[in-house]
């Protein structure tokens, strides 16, 4: 039986009302289904790497409607623009693209449809700086990740964004577990990871003070790391402002009009986008832009995941991050039988196992993250949390993190991530459409691999614009940005120079993160200013403590809208319709 | 700069402290973060405080006034908008350093008056889930926000936590033409006092749903609803009790937290139970020369009671000895949640120790026992006694004997 009908006899077993097809390179499926579950496995089941571009999952959830999140502007303030490079999505992968193709002298835009950059996974998630030891050598994750962890020693020192390469353990509790360690010892001689060896106990608690009391050994891997994601994005963003890029927030993509595989122009709420080429970086919604561009050759199932930020009194108990093992049963791990232990050897080492595990994280602001755990969603916006999950990772993560209690808890948060059924990034050139670059499929490493998916990105669009005539350098480009400056890291002699230059850097407005007026006026004084509480947030963290903003939020407020020259009741916590105060008390007209 | 005593907090709790001491003849230092004195007093415009000190009802600012202008008659010095970074150890004491307007710098100080206050249980603090929309306050914000701004975060709201400045924001918002829905609280018995009760709830017909906490949120950008569910006696959601509110607002007022950062910073020893620095009769802590006062060091139901407790820790912070201390603890038994303080210096005077105490839960016709070495020594009886409310004792326990080797425990029984 040809391995096509295997697949076909597999996925009628689990519904009937499914159907199955190979259609221009792909292999696609149709019908209805009553449970999200039955449509993720047969997407699973139809995966054959060799074979087809990819899985096109097109069954449809009984009584489910995707409510896409929409701008609420609507006018012509772009209408007719024609751009050289239209990107789609202001995450990590998007204004890393913006930022390589402001190295030329091109009209680069950038299109986002939330309130500020990093709306989605970039601002959602732990901020690890991955290895890659697990990855498959022939995948794009692995040549990705491997690329971009070696730029981001470079790549922060010049846009001043914090990132600390402290190293990665994955922890076992007992000898036979070391089997898997060896494994992976093989795979990253192969993948040319440096560094990665065993540790034992005693090397490990030098490491990691705190290790958890089980932990018989682990696997260190000093190139790892962690950042701060949005902090990061934020700057790729202001950097390729800074050097000629435009980023256009609220902006979304409703459509687009080709014509014999091409792109001629893309619909916007803002208008109509004329651009030569097309960047294709919107997250969970990659496939639904490579759809209308007539590209599609993948599936984003929307897998969502939820962190716990724990407050920095805790912090100092993690120094890396730490992960369990997969394989590693605390308690009852002596008594497992050598085929269960085979079994799960096996499926550590799979595609199937698409995590990492549950990990706990330092993090730049020497909090503790712990999280985040996986659910399959058909919600690609579904970035709510609930009590089971929240609890079920803090009675998992006390396991790793023995010093913590859930009063210990500060705030907690979901994102969505995106990845396609071959679970690898789809980045490349277009398929079926010549002016389409995709950045797909783009989760876990992807923030580790943004920059060096960006490098292919503006290679390959040069590349393309070449076709038609030449590309030149931009020779003022200006690689290095300043950040807002870290006023409670500095040394109190350095900090009274700044504050006498600039007294509102001493002026503290929060008071559990330490923020001055100053830092938040410099934010604001950026070359992509965003005047909500949850922008300022991002870039300068008032109201990320552990009051989270119920001192400082009335204070941050009246700065921004001093600083917007508009009453407080016009300013946002991040998008239109999310007011914060009503209206005034007193002095109403009737 | 040198001074004898460095006060930490310009709310009502520093204001006391920093007068008793200069009284003293000390040295004194008042560092406050913000612009202008008085802590949270400043937005507390309803009445009601200052019945024990004052014999009368006055509001928050009017309060607090009182003792700003006492304290402008002195020569304390005051900084303004000076925020404390880091408080380092030294051979004389310890180096405050802060920073302001004019830069970055230290002082150098003998004794610490710690009166940081406290601050509010958000909303993940309590585990809210679903969405993260605007539209969700601590009630002091919404305070803040109405009574200090003249701005209305909310038109329809629901309140969750009966906790007493959550009860005042229900009758605030309800007089400033907003609606609320009603007061959830988790608990079997309300947090507030009975007075807010009656005079925030009753008198407005705003509804007390006790046993009903807030499960989920829902809204986008905006809060547009909020689920409610009936708990169990452990707090526990009870399935299918469910309902959902249409409204804008969530205003929580689900307890209140001592501010100890600076405290831990140089591992002063934390109460479990009160969160607060554990602190010995003369309102020191476990560390030598640091003293605390008002809400930092337990949350206090009057600002009365923050004020006399901040009286004694600013006096006992100008006579700073060398002198070892003999601790021993008060063992807080059956039926006492906790009691401040909660050691007591058998080095020093021991006959007039105010001894402030909570009970674990609601009891009626409770006896309290003091006892030493298993010796019931004192005994007091209650009709009614509930958590929310904190009792006050004087108490001689020069009288009982008391010496380093002494076990001393209190308890409540209910009693026929």
């Amino acid at each position: 039986m040809s391995s096509f009908k295997k697949k076909q006899k597999k996925i009628a077993a689990l519904s009937k009302s499914i159907t199955v097809s190979e259609e221009r390179g792909c292999i696609v499926l149709r019908g209805e289904a009553d449970d999200w579950s039955t449509v993720v496995k047969a997407g699973r089941i139809a995966v054959d790497r060799k074979k087809y571009y990819g899985v096109v999952n097109n069954i449809r959830l009984k009584g489910f409607e995707q409510s896409i999140r929409l701008p609420a502007e609507h006018d012509d303030c772009y209408d007719g623009a024609k751009p050289d490079v239209l990107i789609i999505g202001g995450g990590l992968v998007g204004c890393a693209a913006a930022r390589e193709l402001a190295r030329y002298r091109l009209d680069v835009m950038l299109v986002e449809k939330g309130s500020d950059v990093a709306a989605g996974q970039s601002s959602r998630n732990g901020g690890a700086v991955h290895v890659g030891i697990n990855y498959s050598p022939s995948s794009q994750k692995h040549r990705y990740n491997h690329e971009g962890n070696k730029m981001f020693t470079q790549l922060a020192a010049d846009l001043d964004f914090p990132f600390e390469r402290t190293g990665h353990l994955m922890l076992i509790g007992a000898k036979w577990e070391k089997i898997l360690i060896n494994v992976l010892l093989l795979n990253a001689k192969r993948l040319k990871i440096d560094g990665a060896r065993y540790v034992n106990r005693s090397e490990l608690l030098e490491i990691e003070p705190y290790a958890p009391s089980w932990a018989y050994g682990a696997l260190y891997m000093p190139s790892g790391g962690f950042t701060s994601p949005y902090k990061m994005t934020v700057a790729l963003a202001e950097n390729a402002v800074a050097n000629g890029a435009k980023i256009c927030l609220n902006t979304a993509v409703l459509g687009m009009e080709t014509e014999d595989g091409r792109i001629r122009s893309v619909q916007t709420n803002r208008g109509r986008i004329i651009p030569r080429i097309v960047i294709n970086a919107s997250g969970v919604y990659a496939d639904v832009i490579a759809e209308m561009a007539g590209d599609r050759t993948f599936t984003i199932h929307p897998r969502k995941g939820t962190d716990i930020v724990l407050d920095k009194k805790v912090g100092r108990y993690i120094r890396t991050t730490e992960v369990k093992s997969p394989i590693t049963v605390i308690g009852d791990g002596q008594k497992l039988s050598l085929k269960k232990r085979i079994e799960m050897i096996r499926f550590a080492l799979s595609h199937e196992n698409t995590s990492k595990g549950v990990a706990v994280i330092h993090t730049v602001d020497k909090n503790m993250i712990i999280g985040p755990n996986n659910l399959e969603t058909p919600d690609r916006e579904d970035i709510t949390t609930d009590r089971e999950t929240t609890e079920m990772i803090i009675r998992e993560q006390m396991q790793a993190a023995q010093q913590i209690a859930s009063s210990d808890v500060i705030a907690y948060f979901s994102g969505v991530r995106s990845p396609t059924y071959e679970e690898d990034f789809q980045v490349r050139k277009g398929i079926f459409c010549e002016n389409i670059l995709e950045a797909a499929g783009i989760q876990s490493p992807g923030a580790t691999a943004a920059p060096a998916i960006a490098k292919d990105l503006a290679r390959w669009t040069v590349e393309y614009l070449e076709q038609s005539g030449p590309v030149e350098k931009n020779t003022a480009f200006q690689p290095i940005r300043k950040g807002v400056p870290h006023l409670n890291e500095m040394s109190e002699s350095e900090r009274d120079a700044l504050i006498k230059q600039n007294p509102d850097y001493g002026q503290i407005v929060c008071r559990c993160e330490e923020i001055s007026k100053g830092e938040i006026l410099d934010a604001l004084r950026s070359p992509l200013p965003v005047y909500t509480l949850d922008a300022v947030k991002r870039r300068c963290r008032p109201g990320m403590g552990r009051c989270q903003g119920a001192f400082c939020s009335p204070s941050v407020l009246q700065i921004l809208a001093e600083k917007r020259d508009c009453s407080v009741e016009e300013i946002r916590k991040s998008g239109e319709q999310s007011t914060i105060l009503l209206e005034k008390t007193k002095g109403k007209s009737v | 700069m040198n001074y004898d005593v460095t006060v930490i907090g310009g709310g009502p709790a520093g204001l006391a402290a920093a007068i008793a001491a200069n009284k003293e003849n000390a040295s004194v230092l008042l560092v406050e973060r913000e612009a202008r004195l008085g802590g949270i007093l400043k937005q507390c415009i309803h009445d009601g405080f200052g019945l024990v000190t004052f014999g009368e009802k006055l509001t928050g600012p009017e309060y607090c006034e009182r003792y700003i202008d006492e304290l402008l008659q002195t020569d304390v010095s005051v900084k303004l908008l000076t925020f404390v970074t880091r408080i380092e150890k030294n051979a004389d004491g310890f180096a405050i350093h802060f920073v302001n307007r004019e830069g970055a710098a230290h002082v150098q100080t003998r004794a610490i008056v710690l009166a940081t206050g406290c601050r509010e249980r958000t909303a993940k603090q309590v585990f809210i889930h679903g969405t993260r929309p605007s539209g969700v306050f601590t009630a002091g914000t919404a305070q803040y926000y109405v009574n200090l701004m003249g701005e209305l975060p909310v038109k329809r709201c629901v309140i969750l936590g009966s906790g007493d400045i959550g009860l005042i924001m229900a009758r605030r918002l309800t007089m400033e033409g907003a609606e609320v829905i009603g007061v959830y609280e988790a608990k079997p018995e309300p947090s507030g006092l009975p007075r807010n009760l009656y005079q925030c709830l009753d008198d407005f017909g705003i509804p007390l749903h006790l046993s009903h906490t807030v499960t989920r949120v829902f809204g986008d950008e905006r809060l547009t609803a909020v689920e409610i569910a009936q708990v169990d006696k452990n707090m526990r959601p009870i399935a299918n009790t469910e309902k959902i509110i249409e409204c804008d607002g969530l205003i929580l007022s689900v307890g209140l937290i001592p501010e100890n950062e600076l405290a831990e910073s140089i591992d002063v020893a934390i109460d479990r139970r009160t969160k607060g620095p554990i602190c010995d009769q003369k309102y020191m802590t476990m560390e030598k020369g640091v003293f605390c006062a008002g809400n930092a060091l337990h949350v206090n139901d009057l600002v009365d009671y923050v004020t006399l407790s901040a009286v004694e820790a600013g006096r006992n912070s100008a006579y700073l000895t060398n002198k070892p201390r003999a601790l021993v603890h008060v063992v807080a038994e059956e039926g006492i949640l906790y009691t401040v303080p909660s050691v007591l210096d058998v080095n020093e005077p021991v006959s007039d120790v105010t001894l402030y105490f909570r009970a674990s839960r609601e009891l009626r016709n409770a006896m309290l026992t003091l006892r030493v070495d298993g010796r019931a020594v004192f005994q007091k009886k209650y009709s009614v006694l509930r958590p929310p409310e904190m009792e006050r004792l004087k108490l001689n326990f020069a009288q009982y004997g008391i010496t380093t080797d002494s076990e001393v425990s209190l308890s409540l029984k209910e009693v026929e």
